[in-house]
């Protein structure tokens, strides 16, 4: 259960619109980041909160990329596959990270370090081949700089 | 309007009919999965392409997206737009997993057919296939994703035209997923449409499932008979047994769809307690030996009483051919008339809303899908008639303004205003919506009687406190709207309800508004029963004569009063004061255990019959299978018996209107065909209304409507002050409303295993405050007092209740059937908490 502080200012917000619905991917944020993960607990409590049912945001949780209905770790690395990101080499970065990492994408390292996901366009063309960690954009990548962003991270958990 | 040409065909189409529709109006039908006629276009399976060749559009085009338009030249044929189906055909069969034989929609798939016409046979990708898990979905539906195409049918249907929302799309790109948040039994009442709709093997009829192919079935024409709106659907029989039933598409009444209740309703006919054999005084004996002591003991008992001294109790499931023979009977035996209703209250309200169905006012369940404003009154669409429900929802996704004045919690899958009203108060209400919803200049060139009925109307300020604002708001709506339609109940409505609901119509009409009247009747031939009903013979007379031994015979036609009589006690008694009960019927009850003779009626799907739904539209049943124990039952699983002979085991059962006219006559017309013409001749000769009635196998599939309208019946004749005088009356008494759920009240389908399992376990619905000033809550278990007897139940708070009420449903699980007289009133007192 989300801590009835997180709830009641959800619920604050949620009654000051005049289409609540709008505000569903605002609240399924919230529960996240009070999760780390959408779990099917938080689904319910969405619903609840939004009075859909759990199906309606459900169909929207597993639509978009950045709602994780699944455990990741502490890091999630999005790593952009869409046109430009793919001309300026995106896929070298993947190799690499997988190599390093040693997870596919969909995955999260053992020690819960690093998650693997794909996304398509971030909207950082001009800073191609770009990456996402946790909400901050990173790029343009070599694979040095990458290598870099890595252990810094790791220095810094 | 727009003339286009189709394959070198010319065809004129109204304006906005979409390409694929002009072009099945040809008779030419487009491969199509996500295009839908009763859910429209999206053009997502892109398999409806055809060549546009001259015309504002030029090239490949998908054809369910394209209005069709004056100079368009279409090719379904054109080679390009051919080739792009069969990419698309083949490209959507990628992930399909081919598993035909073993999947319940081969057969009848349009998956199949579609990859067959497209020209796909061989199989390029080599790759691995996406699968899925997937989901318990209840006891009616099975779920099978992996034979999915993603053409969203089933989610289009389920939440937008059907307006629940358990069941929805998941995922994106391959990994798209339809189904639930998690396992579980689908909480629409009419998911079985899914298996109608899917276009592949993804939601199939679980409950026949692997028991046929669709050509090893016997299928026919039917109606179901679970309600009064007599929808259409094709039953299918197979081993001398209906497994499945199907949405048969229906113009005037239900569209494409039907509801759970009445796809899964049919289990009666083969259920193992179905009495199948002739019994005297419990004793089983040839068909020709029970007619025989049925004539005998008949001969033996008129000859020492006088000829009233016979009661006949005809029934509204029954088809009009078994109505009007029994009428035919007891006129030629010099008895009294029949009566076909247990309830006489019941039958009241039945026949005044017979009476108040003028040709001009009535609409058709699909007319009502086009008002604007619908006003029920004292009606619970999803528990008494689910397609009523369904079909409000259309009118309200059009825009359509939705009222419902009752005391139950009403719950419907559309937005709606509940106003919950007391019975004692519906009236007062009603007039006083309908009242300020007319413009008052609308009417000042009205007849005398309608402008004194208006200005005698309460006014919108009788409203509680707590409803005066919705109402005042209502009014308001309801004097912009044009098409007003009232649904009227009338299972618990009080008498005067259902003239007043035909009274506001008329009023409306006065004030230049379309309005029209709908009822809602308690069985699906309840219409023609009350046709056939005389006013002074009602089921409670003949209880009185037999309590006074002037009654001493009593025949049952396909009425079990033991199921809906509301005092048991008594019907007991006076039964057994009788010297001669004859039962016929299809079902097992304690008035066949009861009987001295038993006679085995066929069902619906045995012998067909002509039902008169509740806006008066005879329609008719085909004959499905002949008859007979079902081989499943003879054989118990095994290879059936290896016995040789011409007859049909256990197909003694024949039709109503055989027996009785057999009784009538001596036996000597054992043909069905030929004794049916009987009743249905008398019928036409005797019966005004039903004069043009054709001869059976005649009837179109529109049916045909049978006017028995009579203006003169108290119109305009309720006495607005004795309305008002009423509601002070019952003080701190709460009123106790018997009631139907959508399972497990309603007679034949409360024999359906699989409806058995979703029945709710039945329990009292009351008003929260009502239950705080009792102390009760949610959790609790009652013991309410009736008169002949305790019944304990579960409680059940709802907010949105009247006050000063308490539901109990005639749930086939509770004995309800110990009160005296209805309304039934009791004291708070009377209500008491069971502790555990």
């Amino acid at each position: 259960m989300i801590p009835a502080e997180l709830k009641e200012s959800l619920q604050k917000h949620i009654a000051s619109i005049d289409h609540p619905r709008e505000l569903v991917v605002d609240v399924m944020f919230a529960v996240q980041d009070y999760y780390g993960y959408l779990n099917d607990e938080a689904v319910e409590e969405v619903a609840e909160l939004l009075d859909m049912s759990p199906v309606e945001v459900e169909q929207l949780a597993t639509f978009y990329t950045f709602i994780y209905r699944e455990p990741v770790g502490k890091y999630v690395i999005h790593v952009c596959d869409s046109l430009v990101c793919w001309m300026e080499g995106h896929e070298s970065l993947l190799d690499r990270l997988i190599g390093k990492l040693g997870i596919n994408l969909g995955e999260t390292t053992p020690d819960g370090m690093f998650s693997l996901l794909p996304v398509c366009c971030i909207g950082y063309c001009d800073r191609a081949p770009a990456i996402m960690i946790n909400k901050k954009v990173y790029g343009p990548l070599t694979i040095d700089t990458l290598d870099d962003i890595l252990e810094k991270l790791r220095a810094e958990a | 309007m727009p003339k286009l040409v189709i394959d070198e065909r010319e065809i004129e189409v109204p304006e906005g009919t979409k390409v694929i529709e002009a072009a099945e109006q040809l008779g030419i039908m487009i491969p199509r999965f996500c295009y839908h006629p009763a859910l429209g276009s999206v053009g997502a399976c892109r398999v409806c392409a055809v060549k546009f060749l001259e015309g504002p559009f030029k090239g490949v085009q998908m054809s369910c997206m394209i209005d069709a338009k004056d100079d368009m030249v279409v090719s379904t044929t054109d080679e390009e737009a051919v080739e792009f189906r069969k990419y698309v055909i083949e490209w959507l069969m990628l992930h399909h997993p081919h598993d035909c034989p073993v999947c319940d929609e081969g057969g009848h798939c349009l998956l199949q057919d579609m990859t067959v016409s497209g020209g796909h046979g061989v199989r390029r990708y080599l790759g691995l296939k996406r699968t899925y898990r997937d989901q318990y979905l209840g006891p009616l539906v099975q779920h099978e994703m992996n034979r999915c195409i993603h053409c969203y049918r089933c989610t289009r249907f389920y939440q937008e035209f059907a307006g629940y929302f358990d069941l929805g799309v998941m995922q994106i790109a391959n990994h798209t997923y339809f189904g639930r948040f998690k396992d579980g039994i689908l909480e629409s009442p009419f998911t079985g449409n899914l298996s109608d709709i899917c276009p592949t093997g993804v939601y199939t009829d679980k409950p026949s499932r692997f028991f046929g192919r669709r050509w090893d079935y016997q299928r026919s024409p039917s109606l179901c008979i679970n309600c009064s709106l007599g929808c259409h659907i094709t039953a299918s029989a197979r081993y001398r047994e209906v497994v499945r039933q199907e949405a048969r598409y229906s113009e005037a009444v239900n569209g494409y769809f039907i509801c759970d209740r009445g796809r899964h309703g049919f289990h009666y006919a083969k259920s193992e307690t179905r009495p199948g054999k002739a019994l005297v005084d419990g004793r089983e004996v040839t068909t020709e030996e029970g007619i025989r002591a049925a004539r005998e003991k008949l001969a033996e008992l008129m000859s020492r009483i006088e000829s009233d001294g016979v009661a006949c109790l005809g029934s509204a499931r029954s088809s009009l051919e078994n109505q009007a023979m029994l009428k035919q009977l007891c006129q030629k035996m010099g008895w009294q008339d029949p009566s076909y209703f247990v309830d006489e209250s019941l039958a009241k309200k039945v026949k005044t809303a017979v009476t108040r169905l003028e040709p001009e006012l009535t609409v058709s369940l699909r007319d009502l899908e086009g008002s604007d404003a619908i006003i029920v009154v004292g009606a619970d669409p999803i528990n008494e008639a689910p397609m009523l429900a369904l079909a409000m929802r259309q009118a309200q996704r059009k825009g359509g303004k939705i009222v419902v004045l009752d005391p139950r919690p009403i719950s419907l899958p559309c937005d709606y205003t509940h106003l919950p009203v007391k019975l004692d108060e519906i009236n007062l209400y009603l007039g006083a919506l309908i009242k300020a919803a007319v413009d008052p200049e609308a009417i000042t060139d009205a007849e005398k009687d309608v402008a004194r009925f208006y200005r005698e109307a309460p006014m919108l300020e009788i409203f509680v406190d707590s409803l005066q604002k919705k109402a005042s708001s209502l009014a308001q709506e309801l004097r912009a709207s044009q098409r007003v339609v009232i649904v009227c109940g009338t299972q618990v409505v009080r008498e005067t309800t259902v003239v007043l609901a035909g009274d506001c119509v008329s009023l409306l009409r006065a004030a230049k508004k379309q309005a029209g009247l709908f009822y809602l009747l308690p069985q699906a031939n309840a219409f023609g029963a009350s046709l056939l009903t005389n006013k002074e013979f009602s089921f409670l007379n003949t209880l009185e004569g037999m309590e006074n031994g002037s009654i001493k015979g009593l025949i049952l036609v396909e009425n079990d009063p033991f199921y809906s009589f509301h005092h048991r006690q008594r019907l007991d008694l006076a039964i057994e004061k009788l010297d001669l009960l004859i039962v016929l019927d299809y079902l097992e009850s304690p008035a066949v255990r009861k009987a001295h003779v038993f006679l085995p009626t066929s069902t619906l799907y045995e012998t067909g019959g002509i039902y008169i739904n509740q806006e008066g539209r005879a329609q008719a049943a085909t004959k499905t299978y002949l008859g007979g124990i079902s081989i499943a039952q003879i054989s118990g699983g095994n290879h059936p018996p290896r016995i040789y002979g011409s007859e049909i085991p256990g197909g003694e059962a024949r039709a109503a209107f055989q027996f009785l006219d057999q009784i009538g006559d001596g036996g000597s017309d054992e043909d069905e065909t030929a004794s049916r013409q009987n009743p249905l001749r008398w019928l036409s000769a005797n019966l005004p209304a039903l004069a043009k009635i054709p001869p059976f196998g005649e009837l179109t599939e529109a049916g045909m409507l049978i006017n028995s309208s009579d203006e003169g019946t108290g119109q305009f004749s309720l006495d607005w002050k004795e309305e008002k005088d009423k509601g002070d009356m019952t003080g701190d008494l709460l009123e106790v409303i018997l009631t139907d759920l959508t399972f497990g009240t309603e007679e034949l389908s409360s024999f359906s295993p699989p409806l058995r399992k979703l029945e709710r376990k039945p329990c009292l619905f009351m008003q929260v405050n009502d239950a705080a000033k009792m102390g009760l809550s949610s959790e609790d278990r009652v013991r309410i007092k009736l008169d002949e007897g305790d019944v304990e139940v579960d409680v059940r708070l709802e907010e949105n209740m009247a006050p000063g009420v308490v539901i109990l449903p005639r749930h086939r699980l509770l004995e309800w059937q110990k009160v005296k007289r209805l309304p039934k009133f009791v004291r708070f007192e009377e209500i008491e908490k069971v502790s555990d």
